[in-house]
């Protein structure tokens, strides 16, 4: 009998948080744990945005709002209420979901590209609060002060190994538990609507209500990414709730794959990686990066994992039946 | 069983229905015709939600369900199926029917089950035996033929387990053949499942040969009405409809009117 | 926030002079931009992410032009002339590749485009802030109306842009050229079934689009300055302009851009910090009680 899916889910989750709990003893460079801690928030992000766009066909510009709501949200619990990191983390969690539900109510109205812009519109009326609410947000400065990170449960976040083994235990469930989502029912579900919504609707499906539990889902998942964000850089930027923020999402997303669960996760690695070389050898990160993204949007439809996974199906089967996205 | 009174509707002022009134038997099988732009689809749109009619009533059961949404009326028993096929093109045939299954069941929304649930399957099976698509289970819903998208875009509706289903033209775009398996194909569904059934059909042989009653449509009104031999020989059908020589009997079938 | 301040310029006329025409300068400015991002999307149905760059481009040229020239005329022609070439050859190269991709991919190339041409910009015209300063003939004594101060170049800027707009609306109403477009823009298929070559439409909206782009950078050099990334703000704000006024709508989008700039002038006495904000409460409000704009065609 084979394994269940969700068996086997769980241990190549089991095996990644072990592969990452020794990568520091093999690389002690902290440019190392760094990398992999931004990664771990915004491989969150790009995957939660990926449930969106990916499964559901709804294509947010405005993301990026919950990654700054979310950081803002965790950093400001912890540094001016002075809770403990499980309660900060929970309640931003519901904030997030909160805020999402409100929002998301609002603009799954509305279809297609203007769907895109009224997420885009609320996320810079975000950014342009945080700008302006200064005395709570520090406006453009971000917070400053940094976050306290008092222990729990035997666990101290100012102890930077510490920090790494946490972001990388969040990356991991977070991801576990999205993929367990994304192969649910409700995942299933998901997708139909994004083939074909009015063929949804007459099999009795409730469209809207699927697809405001998908922009919940979503919310929560990208907030706690920024959370991840601003508990490694100790604060919060307005940045953070910028517009480039879901630019680049977007293109992690389509860098890695939008068909294939990791792909973001993979996007997210090169896009970083990218940004970590170009930025040593030249100051033209931007036209380097610029061309990279021509490429692919010109070339590699599919993204990189997508573009394999095609590569993979026709090697294993040449006549291949092609299975369900995703 | 359904019963629709004073149905009426129009868009930007023309008039697509105006004023029909049918009952439909509970189990029976029923052809839906008439010329292009008669308001066949129409007539369906306004059973399933898809359209909320200005006025009039449509009856399941004794219930009113006019201007309820389309969701709301499939869990009242209607389902339907579409003239272009509507399915979901990166669905293999099996999840599609599966998730149909979810939707029915009222788990589609579950979040922390793995797709596919234990208690759809022997539904979903059953459902790909009754269309005879079990062979296709693992194909892309995208990749079918035609004929097996028509085929797919039924079986979705009969996994919701109808009491009424409402099939826009099975036979649409099919060579004669073909035509024939599929119409045969929807007969026998329609003796098993003893579901009240009604179909818009432009293929008269067929029409004839199937159909234990028959409803013309012209310009959103009833044109007439009874089974098949009332309808060949109502005046009205003959002058402005099917033409003289269905006086005599010949089959204009093939041919669209 | 600063409502006093705001109270206290609104009742007096001078300060309402001076804010009313810096506001109407940057609305202008708006509405040639936004006017060609309204014109693509309603007609090709693409959103242009890189228009704020030409506009950029369009201010460079004019820059070097002029330096080179000595004559803001060849300067403003030539620039919008430039760019509207640029437009051109980015719609047939770049853009028409992925018209039938997901509109991610648009966006992706265009996000591409907008990081190359502010590099670009860097590595030709360096990193810095640049100053063309006011052409000759517009150093005269502003005109005072009211106490308020009214420079003679605001007047010619606001000239220009009310004599493209009726240009534009009479190409649009009056032409065959313009017919087509909104025929392409509702129906796409039926122009190429009437033999219409749409390459050429859709490839002409780009270069007027471009150009018109490019005439807003030219005319915007001796008021502002210079700096890579300039095109991104007027590119926010062109979105805001064209959502509120309706995509594809040109009338739409002068009150829109009119409506923006006043909002910017004031905004910035009686909240500085939160003029973007109250732009993106507009747009907000838009989309939720008529998603296609205040012009916009029901859809």
């Amino acid at each position: 009998m084979k394994r269940s899916p969700f068996v086997r889910d769980l241990l190549i989750a089991v095996a990644a948080i072990g592969l990452l709990a020794l990568l520091p003893a093999a690389f002690p460079a902290k440019a190392v744990s760094d990398f992999v801690i931004r990664l771990s928030a915004l491989a969150i992000f790009a995957t939660s945005l990926n449930l969106l766009v990916g499964y559901g066909g709804m294509v947010s510009f405005g993301h990026g709002l919950f990654y700054g709501l979310g950081a803002y949200s965790f950093a400001l619990l912890m540094q001016k209420a002075g809770t403990s990191v499980p309660v900060a983390f929970a309640l931003a969690v519901l904030i997030n979901a909160g805020v999402a539900t409100v929002i998301g109510a609002i603009c799954i109205r509305l279809k297609e590209i203007y769907f895109s812009f009224l997420t885009l519109a609320f996320q810079m009326l975000l950014h342009s609060c945080i700008i302006a609410w200064t005395s709570v947000t520090g406006g453009d400065q971000g917070l400053t002060g940094g976050l306290p990170r008092p222990p729990f449960l035997g666990i101290h976040l100012g102890e930077p190994r510490q920090l790494y083994l946490f972001c990388c235990v969040v990356l991991v469930v977070s991801l576990l538990l999205m993929r367990h989502f994304v192969q649910s029912p409700f995942g299933y579900t998901l997708r139909m609507i994004r083939d074909n919504p009015r063929r949804a609707g007459f099999l009795g499906i409730r469209v809207w209500r699927i697809q405001l539990l998908a922009f919940v889902v979503a919310g929560v998942f990208g907030g706690i990414g920024g959370l991840l964000m601003s508990l490694f850089v100790s604060s919060a930027y307005p940045d953070f709730a910028y517009w480039t923020v879901s630019g680049e999402a977007v293109f992690m997303i389509l860098l890695g794959g939008m068909g294939v669960f990791l792909g973001p996760l993979a996007g997210a690695a090169i896009l970083l990686l990218l940004n970590d070389m170009v930025t040593r050898f030249t100051e033209h990160y931007s036209l380097v990066l610029g061309i990279v993204i021509l490429v692919f949007a010109l070339g590699l439809r599919k993204g990189l994992l997508g573009t394999a996974a095609d590569l993979w199906v026709r090697w294993r089967a040449p006549a291949a039946r092609q299975p369900a996205k995703g | 069983m359904l019963t629709v009174e004073n149905l009426r509707k129009s868009f930007g002022g023309v008039s697509a229905m105006n004023g029909v009134s049918l009952a439909f038997a509970e189990g029976s099988l029923t052809a839906v015709i008439g010329p292009n732009g008669a308001g066949k689809t129409t007539f369906f749109n306004l059973i399933t939600g898809a359209f909320r009619p200005d006025s009039g009533r449509v009856l399941l059961g004794g219930d009113d369900i006019a201007g309820l949404s389309a969701p709301e009326i499939v869990k009242r028993g209607i389902g339907r199926a579409f003239q272009i096929a509507s399915i979901f093109p990166s669905f293999t045939v099996r999840d599609a029917i599966r998730a149909a299954v979810n939707a029915h069941q009222g788990r589609h929304a579950r979040l922390l089950q793995r797709f596919p649930i234990a208690e759809a399957e022997s539904r979903a099976d059953e459902v790909m035996e009754l269309v005879g698509l079990g062979s296709r289970a693992g194909v892309a819903s995208g990749n079918l033929s035609h004929g097996d998208q028509k085929l797919l875009d039924i079986a979705l509706a009969l996994a919701l387990e109808p009491r009424v289903l409402l099939l826009d033209e099975p036979t649409a775009g099919m060579g004669p053949e073909e035509r024939w398996q599929m119409i045969e194909t929807v007969h026998q569904l329609w003796e098993r499942k003893k579901m009240t059934l009604i179909f818009i059909e432009h293929d008269m042989d067929i029409v004839f040969k199937y159909a234990q009653t028959i409803r013309v449509l012209s310009y959103g009104t009833v044109l007439a009405e009874g089974t098949p031999d009332e309808v060949r020989r109502h005046p009205k059908v003959i002058e402005a409809y099917l033409g003289a020589h269905f006086e005599t009997g010949v089959h204009a079938g093939t041919q669209r009117p | 926030m600063d409502l006093q301040a705001l109270l206290t310029c609104v009742s007096t006329a001078s300060c309402v002079v001076t804010q009313a025409t810096g506001g109407f300068i940057s609305g202008m400015l708006l509405f040639l931009v936004a006017a060609g991002l309204s014109l693509i999307f309603g007609t090709l149905k693409v959103t242009n992410f890189m228009h704020g760059s030409l506009y950029m481009l369009g201010a460079y040229f004019a820059y070097t032009l002029y330096n080179l020239t000595g004559s803001y005329t060849v300067a403003v022609i030539g620039a919008a002339l430039g760019v509207g070439l640029f437009g051109l050859i980015f719609e047939r190269f770049f853009m028409s590749r992925v018209y039938n991709a997901d509109v991610l991919m648009q966006l992706l190339v265009c996000y591409g485009f907008i990081l190359i041409l502010d590099d670009a910009v860097k590595i030709i015209w360096g990193p810095e802030f640049l100053a063309m300063g006011m052409p000759a003939t517009f150093q005269r004594p502003p005109i005072l109306l009211a106490g308020g101060v009214l420079p003679v170049f605001y007047l010619f800027l606001i000239g220009v842009t009310l004599v493209v707009a009726a240009a534009l609306a009479f190409l649009l109403t009056r032409t065959r050229a313009g017919k087509i477009v909104r025929a392409a823009a509702t129906n796409p298929t039926m122009t190429s079934a009437l033999g219409i070559n749409t390459a050429v439409v859709f490839g002409g909206v780009f270069a007027l689009g471009g150009l018109l782009a490019g005439l807003a950078g030219a005319l915007a050099v001796p008021v502002r300055s210079l700096v890579a990334g300039m095109g991104f703000s007027i590119l926010i704000e062109s979105f805001i302009v064209t959502v509120i006024g309706g995509m594809g709508s040109v009338a739409g989008a002068l009150v829109g851009a009119l409506l923006i700039g006043l909002v910017r002038s004031f905004g910035t006495i009686g909240f500085p910090l939160f003029t973007e904000g109250i732009m993106f409460l507009f747009m907000t409000a838009v989309l939720i009680i008529k998603p296609s704009g205040l012009f916009g065609k029901e859809r």
